[in-house]
């Protein structure tokens, strides 16, 4: 029996073969597109967004910059963490940005751009004029990441409430949202409820079993977790996954085994990176600040993500960059910036509490540690870096 | 801030809205002719055929919603008032959300394709019962009386000219590409109208396309989008260019159906007096949390599934399900309700009463300048108006005046065939008919539109007759709401094509016996 991801892939792939052949039509022609995007962010296929984006840009050029094409476009580049593009994007239709979903879009740009307050009005807006689930599950994200985790939970809840049973993926999407609210807390318990309702909402979805992998490390069940690793990479082209994977091996005290999926995951990276493709800029500057070690590359990749998006999350990496470059005055500052934010996050937190450590400044690395400790126990566990 | 599956990459964004079966239809409601055993009541809920014709979807709740009651009758003397609508809206609102409480016909489909019906506050008490799909079946109740049930597919009974409809209110999505986004490009701001506009060349007849706004539809010209002439178009010949063409856009189509033919005395205890019997229906979905919880873990509820359903109290079982549409009225949300979906929910549309009256006059200001340009008379205060005009209201109290008789006057039928028994029973009111959005069947009747709704009413064009004047006279005979479905009327008016609105009749012959709506085309 098909899974339930099989099934949505299988009806996606016939609508793309239904749609392929009406090019001159506009209406077969957008349908056409959101599959393909579709297609894409169900196979996790980096490959597939670049076919999408392509087939998106000649229908643009033909049919000039109809609102849902650019829509579609804006969503794309957002993934692809392509900021300037989106803004191009919303713009190419006028009315557009001050449409209910381009205003949605807009605030999640503010976000990435650190603009968060401005972020916070316009989520708490658009929830007050119509309270969509995703707009639920973007405030639940932002007050996720600014500790109010009850707040988040409570949003996810609602926006839960907002689903049908036409709507499985999404809930196992937001399901699985609740279990990584859990995760950072060090509940491992909960988190599992969490991801096996997940399971069970979406069956066969690999962003479950991505999930339900990392989980099963955290708590050391480490040769199941590298079962369902294997299993993910052997289905799912993501370069993180090999990453993930070969992270895995290296936190067991396997560098042999870790070495070859960590290689195809640098690969994978420097492939889009060549393309001048910024989605992995931030991996890059993990990869290179924590799995292998060259400082001067981590910093390169993490000035380039910042200069496409200055967020604590990019803030902190660029840090704990210059930390590892032994530039530790910067990183000082840089933290600070990303602390300064509000975020409340227990690897920022140990990061923040190891610079401030390399400074002399032993009672801030104290306050810091113990903010990490009291967000998530646990938090020296295996995780990935998400 | 990394995780690149943030809500965007699963949120269903635009171009995969499907249909879906929660799309409800048509809701039809007459008396049976067969009354062996006592009186009967016809209701038939049609919704979308999804996934296919005779297969339902086992996510969705139906829920079929009636209450009898003694036919009522507008109290009011000398000139209607606004303030006299608004009371009599408030009372009815009072009436069906307060004292009234209505009994239920619920119906859910298990993964087998069997249909649990329920039924839930009749005077036999609450029970239920499983049966087949595509069968006619008969439900004995408990107390002794028998229904006609049945649940799948048949031919879509609804007969009409969908795009004639779309291009008189200047419905942009049936001619143009218009993105989901795009809501102010809708309906767009162009007079309402039966008769083409000189120069609307959005919406007008185009020989070269002859299949615009029929399966054809072109790229949406930058704005603005509206009118700028001054006349009503007309060929060489001086005749009008109607915006319909009688013809049948849902010849062919399948819908989905619960039909039932229920004894009077089993929706009421006092069926000599509750002749009226005021009926909707509403479909529900299936909430995403419990689509889990019946997800079943346990080998137990996979053998004994009438034990999860008896366990769980019919609210709690509501309660899991999500109302998405409603239908009492046609027309009551395609043409009274900017097709707004959050107008569209809940039979207790009372609070539209204000937005009813606007509404009606926005459509009067297009439509009464064309029947004037016909030569008929219409209910509508147009000043004389030689053209449709585009015109919207803030206040309901300034659209009164223009709509007053429009809203109160009474519906006349064509001969006396709809009053078999010959009983002295008023004509409807517009605002009788559509606040609130319920189908009331008059058991007294035929229970042909606005006493109920017959399957070969059409009531798309008798909608239309609202717009008429119901005083005057049309070859020595006064206006009634199936004038405008008289070919005579047409084949003497200055206009082309010459036929009626919309189709006089089904695509597919009704059958005289229960189900009554004909079987399905097959694929």
């Amino acid at each position: 029996m098909l899974s339930d991801f099989e099934l949505e892939l299988e009806r996606t792939e016939g609508d793309i073969a239904r749609f392929e052949s009406g090019s001159g039509d506009l209406d077969k022609r957008t349908s056409y597109l959101f599959r393909l995007y579709h297609r894409a962010t169900l196979c996790g296929d980096p490959a597939a967004f670049d076919r999408a984006e392509a087939e998106i840009d000649k229908t643009i050029l033909r049919f000039g910059p109809q609102e849902d094409l650019c829509f579609l476009k804006a969503h794309l580049d957002f993934q692809l963490h392509r900021l300037d593009a989106v803004k191009r994007d919303l713009a190419m239709a006028p009315a557009l940005a001050g449409r209910f979903e381009g205003r949605a879009l807009q605030a999640e740009v503010d976000f990435q751009e650190g603009r968060y307050g401005q972020a916070k009005s316009e989520y708490e807006r658009l929830i007050e004029e119509n309270p969509t689930w995703d707009n639920l599950a973007r405030l639940a994200h932002f007050k996720s990441k600014m500790g109010e985790m009850e707040e988040a939970d409570e949003l996810y809840f609602d926006a839960e409430d907002q689903l049908t049973a036409k709507e499985m993926r999404s809930f196992a999407w937001i399901e699985l949202q609740r279990g990584v609210l859990d995760l950072s807390r060090g509940h491992y318990e909960h988190a599992a409820g969490h991801y096996d309702r997940a399971r069970r909402a979406y069956s066969g979805y690999w962003v479950v079993d991505e999930h339900i992998a990392e989980l099963l490390a955290a708590r050391g069940k480490f040769s199941e977790a590298l079962a369902l690793y294997q299993s993910l990479v052997a289905r799912v082209p993501k370069p993180e996954l090999r990453q993930a994977l070969g992270e895995l091996y290296l936190f067991l005290g396997k560098p042999a085994q870790a070495d070859p999926w960590l290689n195809v995951a640098l690969a994978g990276y420097l492939d889009f990176a060549r393309r001048s493709d910024a989605r992995y800029g931030h991996h890059l500057s993990h990869f290179f600040s924590d799995v292998r070690e060259d400082a001067k590359e981590a910093l390169s990749w993490a000035r380039k993500d910042i200069a496409l998006r200055e967020n604590f999350s990019t803030q902190a990496a660029l840090a704990w960059a210059l930390y590892r470059d032994n530039q530790v005055e910067a990183a000082v500052d840089t933290i600070n910036q990303a602390l300064a934010s509000g975020v409340r996050d227990s690897g920022i937190f140990a990061q923040a509490s190891t610079i401030f450590q390399a400074a002399g400044s032993t009672c801030e690395s104290h306050q810091c540690l113990a903010m990490a400790v009291a967000i998530n126990p646990y938090f020296r566990n295996f995780h990935i870096h998400r | 801030m990394a995780d690149h599956n943030d809500p965007n990459a699963v949120n269903s964004i635009f171009s995969d809205i499907d249909h879906n079966a929660a799309d409800l239809y048509d809701l039809f409601g007459f008396p049976s002719a067969n009354t062996d055993g006592g009186e009967k009541v016809v209701i038939a809920l049609t919704f979308a055929s999804v996934p296919e014709a005779g297969v339902l979807d086992s996510d969705m709740l139906y829920r079929i919603r009636m209450a009898a009651h003694p036919r009522t009758v507008w109290p009011a003397k000398g000139e209607p008032t606004l303030d006299a609508l608004l009371q009599y809206v408030e009372q009815a609102k009072v009436k069906y959300t307060g004292e009234l409480k209505s009994s239920e016909i619920r119906v859910t489909i298990d993964k087998a394709q069997r249909a649990t019906v329920r039924f839930i506050n009749f005077p036999a008490g609450p029970f239920s019962t499983v049966v087949d799909l595509n069968k006619v079946v008969t439900i004995d109740c408990p107390d002794r009386h028998a229904i006609q049930a049945f649940i799948g597919g048949r031919d879509d009974a609804f007969f009409n000219d969908l795009p004639g409809f779309f291009r008189s209110i200047n419905y942009a999505p049936q001619f143009y590409h218009v993105p989901h986004t795009m809501t102010e490009a809708r309906e767009l701001p162009i007079p309402k109208t039966l008769l083409e506009l000189d120069g609307n060349d959005l919406f007008n007849f185009n020989p070269a396309n002859p299949n615009h706004g029929n399966g054809v539809k072109l790229d949406l010209p930058p704005g603005p989008w509206t009118w700028k002439g001054n006349k009503f178009k007309k060929d060489a010949n001086g005749n009008f260019r109607f915006v319909y063409s009688g013809i049948d856009a849902q010849a062919g189509k399948n819908i989905n159906a619960i039909i039932l033919e229920i004894p009077l005395a089993f929706i009421t205890g006092a069926p000599e007096t509750n002749r009226v019997v005021n009926t909707w229906g509403e479909s529900w979905v299936l909430k995403a949390a419990h689509k889990i919880e019946s997800i079943p873990d346990h080998p137990f509820w996979l053998e004994h599934p009438l034990a999860l359903l008896d366990s769980i109290t019919l609210d709690e079982e509501l309660k899991k399900y999500k109302l998405v549409d409603t239908d009492g009225q046609p027309f009551a949300d395609a043409a009274l309700s900017e097709r707004e979906d959050n107008r569209q929910l809940g039979a207790n549309n009372f609070w539209l009463g204000p937005h009813f009256v606007k509404r009606l006059a926005h459509l009067g200001w297009g439509f009464g300048p064309s029947i004037s340009a016909l030569g008929l008379k219409t209910s509508f205060d147009h000043d004389n108006s030689p053209v449709s005009v585009h015109k919207t209201y803030a206040l309901a109290a300034a659209a009164f005046p223009r709509v007053k008789k429009t809203l109160f006057q009474q519906l006349r039928l064509p001969d006396n065939t709809w009053n078999p028994k010959g009983l002295d029973i008023p004509f409807r009111r517009p605002f009788e008919i559509f606040v609130p959005n319920v189908c009331g069947i008059d058991m007294d009747t035929t229970g042909t539109w606005p006493f109920g709704r017959r399957l070969e009413d059409q009531v798309a064009t008798r909608f239309l007759a609202m717009f008429l004047d119901m005083e005057a006279e049309f070859n020595g005979k006064k206006y009634h709401i199936e004038l405008l479905n008289d070919q005579s009327l047409w084949d003497n008016a200055p206009i082309v094509p010459k036929t009626p609105p919309n189709p006089l009749k089904n695509d597919a012959a009704f059958s005289p016996n229960f189900p009554y709506l004909a079987a399905p085309w097959q694929a």
